[in-house]
């Protein structure tokens, strides 16, 4: 009888030892972005920083800005890194987000082949080079998945007067991630909408250039989002508060605008949230 | 995210047949008689060449993938080709996965005949091109089953043709790849959808070659 | 007078290479006969398969050629049977493909061939269910449906019981009688060989021993391990006795154990005396000339047909036979004294070489 009773307290011992892991392996702080901040390296050299002053440990999952933004409505997010503007906003207006925190900021890209079949390096804005890819019915990747990269892409079409959902010869849709999609651009020879930072990651394997001037429609702001704290766990949603703080502190933002410059010879972002510095 | 269309679910599985069925002939018209041709005589270097089949069986797929990647990129032994991200790599993909496998359980059905089978046949004074017809039939139902096993194989392959095909939408986007894309995306009813379609297509496949292994049987 | 030869070797040697080494096999001279069955004899290993694939000509001789005058197909059937898919009459269809037969013509061989070893009734049954003795005889009619000149079989009668093979061989016998073919047979099986041979040919280590009619063979074996082979189980060294008894010479194991032969031979000669057990007579009142002396019986072994009866004779184990359920067969016991006797006819001699 007593030898019963002790492997039923032996199996729940084992089932919660397995749970309590579980709980650990979930990190103290769910935290979701998209593919391109996570494929540029920044959160794994912020994250240990923020785990070492707070004690608080991430965990990331970086998905298409869309499935972000939905994630951080279904309150299955504690906080947000993300790079969509207008569904940011909306999502703050319906309330599933207390606040949005812009902390940084780079471009985006049109990056091509060096043969520039469409003339892109000679258009007078992001919109007409849009417009001359589509007229020349020249090879273009698609991030095609809702991400922030996509949205900016139609955002641009819209702008040079196309239909959004326009296809020509060579459109092609890769329903993938930032790297992937430049991948397939280096390999089709095709036109492509990159955020700087990945597209500087890949740009000697892919042999592709920056064909594009920046402009305001290429601007890429990073926001942080704080999911209603009323749907989250209390301690969580005090975690939240602090990686918001974390974010937008000095130290952090100088650690931002130095991030990239080893590898690149540039820095990948520019932080919102710094003192004027002397000029470089 | 709007849900697919009909005509694009259409255009998917259309692309997917039209990707795995010639991959599959492919695969068994070089591997037929590859594996005949081990199985069917005793030779020097057999024992290491069987063990290579059978490695291959058991290569993971998505190491085939990457090696047919290498193989195709712009600066690999390939690259003139451009056959990167298209439909021709994907089928080049999966008939190098498919081949160990014909090959391996062609030749075990050879090697399952009688020692004596050939000799027979020939001092039957058989003629040449019908010994070929005759080693079919004895051997046909370990053939139907490197069929359905290649078939099988081939249809639910993705990661191979993940990596060379590049899931590009309207060009080289097939079931799996779409399920894969679909479920990471966070739409998971659509990736179901796609995922019933593409069960739905293995049932029927397999259905009609069963139904022809067990009417060879009776 | 026999027919001319349909199928002739001469000077043959074919050289193989196997895994365990490499194999020579000479054969100067061996002719096939139409209506008549060569068996070749010989223990494993001997070449035996290797002669066979030669005069079927699967196997490129060295040196010496396979002369055929055979207006029909050499067909050859196999230790394994190998039936196809398919019923049996479909099996024998086979042996058609490609051939210039009508329909008509091919049924009425398989029909034939069916009847010819008793399994017409399973011309429909799928041929993968036959029992084993039903499938030799599916092999054999699968041959004869290509109405051949000359059939070659290896060792096809292997895994049958004694009753299986004494059938088959009955069947076949009458088969090469109705249609005339050559067939050679190889075996490692003194009774198959028995069963079949008309003539029979021995090979050892590669070379053809002894070729003849099938008793001269049998009685007079041209050495001591063609001797055994053949199954001349008494052999006994002797010496040649400067007398004789009658006509007869004598050959003197001992003072008590004396043999008479009609085999020629010198006084003084050292011998073996070989006498075939179902030559050797026990208390028969036959002649005196017969008789070779006293034994005492060691061992008795009946297995309902025959009784196999050891002797202990001059120092020497004897073995002979009787058949069981009659006379001596059931009074017989171990220890008993007998007196055994055999005819000179049948007493064979083999010189002792010198060496």
């Amino acid at each position: 009888m007593i030898r019963i009773r002790f492997f039923f307290v032996l199996i729940a011992a084992l089932v919660q030892l397995a749970c309590a892991e579980k709980a650990a392996d979930e990190g103290d702080l769910l935290l979701v972005t998209t593919t391109s901040v996570r494929d540029s390296g920044l959160l794994g050299a912020l994250l240990p920083v923020f785990e070492e002053q707070t004690g608080v440990r991430a965990q990331v999952i970086a998905v298409g800005s869309g499935a972000a933004l939905r994630m951080g409505s279904d309150a299955n997010a504690d906080v947000l890194l993300t790079h969509a503007p207008e569904g940011e906003e909306k999502l703050v207006a319906s309330g599933a987000a207390v606040s949005r925190s812009p902390i940084m900021e780079n471009y985006f890209v049109i990056a091509g082949p060096p043969e520039d079949p469409a003339g892109v390096r000679s258009a007078t804005s992001p919109a007409d080079a849009m417009r001359r890819i589509a007229a020349a019915s020249a090879r273009f990747v698609s991030r095609g998945d809702d991400s922030g990269t996509h949205r900016r892409e139609i955002a641009l079409m819209k702008e040079a007067g196309l239909d959004p959902d326009a296809r020509w010869p060579g459109f092609l849709s890769s329903g993938a991630g930032m790297g992937q999609s430049l991948q397939i651009a280096g390999e089709k020879r095709a036109y492509v909408l990159s955020d700087i930072g990945t597209f500087l990651a890949f740009q000697k394997r892919i042999e592709l250039e920056a064909l594009s001037q920046p402009g305001p429609s290429l601007r890429n702001v990073y926001s942080v989002l704080r999911v209603d704290p009323a749907r989250l766990a209390p301690e969580r949603a005090e975690r939240a508060k602090q990686f918001e703080a974390f974010m937008l502190a000095a130290e952090t933002q100088q650690m931002i605008a130095e991030f990239g410059r080893e590898r690149f010879g540039r820095p990948l972002f520019r932080p919102l949230h710094l003192e004027p510095q002397p000029a470089p | 995210m709007s849900p697919p269309s009909i005509g694009l679910l259409i255009e998917i599985t259309a692309r997917t047949l039209a990707v795995c069925l010639p991959a599959l002939v492919i695969a068994l018209a070089i591997g037929l008689p590859i594996g005949i041709a081990i199985g069917g005589r005793r030779f020097k270097g057999r024992v290491p060449l069987v063990s290579l089949v059978n490695t291959g069986m058991g290569a993971p797929p998505v190491v085939v993938g990457l090696l047919v990647y290498f193989a195709l990129e712009r600066n690999g032994p390939f690259g003139e080709l451009s056959w990167l991200y298209s439909p021709q790599a994907m089928i080049l993909a999966q008939v190098v996965i498919a081949l160990p496998l014909v090959v391996g359980i062609t030749l075990a059905a050879v090697g399952a005949l009688d020692e004596d089978w050939d000799l027979q046949v020939r001092t039957l004074g058989v003629p040449k091109r019908w010994r070929l017809w005759l080693l079919l039939r004895e051997i046909r139902l370990g053939l139907l089953a490197a069929v359905i096993t290649a078939l099988g194989g081939i249809l639910s392959e993705v990661g191979a043709v993940m990596a060379v095909g590049g899931n590009l939408e309207g060009e080289t986007r097939v079931l799996t790849t779409a399920i894969l894309m679909y479920t990471q995306m966070g739409e998971l009813e659509i990736a179901l959808g796609l995922a019933a379609i593409l069960v739905g297509l293995m049932l029927v496949l397999a259905g009609l070659l069963t139904a022809v292994q067990q009417s060879g049987r009776s | 007078m026999r027919e001319a030869a349909i199928l002739s070797a001469s000077g043959l040697r074919v050289e193989l290479q196997s895994r365990s080494g490499s194999f020579v096999l000479t054969a100067d001279a061996l002719d096939l006969y139409p209506r008549e069955a060569l068996v070749i004899l010989g223990p494993n290993g001997s070449g035996k398969s290797t002669l066979l694939r030669t005069l079927a000509g699967l196997e490129r001789p060295a040196a010496g050629r396979v002369e055929s005058a055979a207006t029909g197909p050499v067909t050859m059937v196999f230790q394994h049977p190998a039936p196809f898919a398919g019923s049996v009459a479909h099996n024998l269809h086979i042996a058609f493909l490609g051939k210039k037969l009508s329909g008509a013509e091919r049924r009425a061989r398989v029909g034939e061939a069916l009847e010819r070893f008793k399994i017409a009734h399973l011309a429909e049954h799928r041929a993968a269910t036959l029992s084993g003795g039903e499938m030799r005889r599916l092999a054999l009619a699968r041959a004869f449906a290509l109405r051949p000149a000359v059939l070659l079989l290896d060792e096809s009668f292997a895994g049958l019981d004694a009753d299986g093979q004494s059938a088959l061989s009955l069947d076949l016998r009458r088969a090469i009688f109705e249609t005339g073919v050559a067939v050679a047979m190889v075996t490692h099986d003194l009774r198959r060989a028995m069963l079949l041979a008309d003539r029979i040919a021995v090979l050892k280590d590669g070379r053809l021993a002894q070729i003849g009619r099938r008793d001269d063979v049998l009685e007079r074996p041209n050495s001591l391990e063609i001797a055994q082979l053949v199954g001349m189980a008494n052999l006994v060294e002797g010496v040649v006795s400067s007398e004789r008894r009658g006509d007869f010479a004598l050959v003197e194991v001992d003072a008590q154990h004396r043999v008479a032969t009609r085999a020629a031979c010198s006084p003084g000669n050292r011998v073996w005396i070989g006498i075939r057990p179902e030559h050797l007579k026990l208390d028969v009142g036959r002649g005196a000339v017969d008789l070779i002396g006293k034994g005492t019986v060691q061992g008795i072994v009946n297995d309902g047909v025959a009784v196999s009866v050891q002797i202990d004779w001059a120092g020497a184990e004897l073995r002979t036979h009787l058949m069981a359920g009659r006379g001596l067969a059931r009074t017989l016991e171990v220890g008993a004294e007998v007196s055994l006797s055999a005819s000179p006819e049948r007493v064979h001699l083999i010189p002792i070489r010198s060496d």
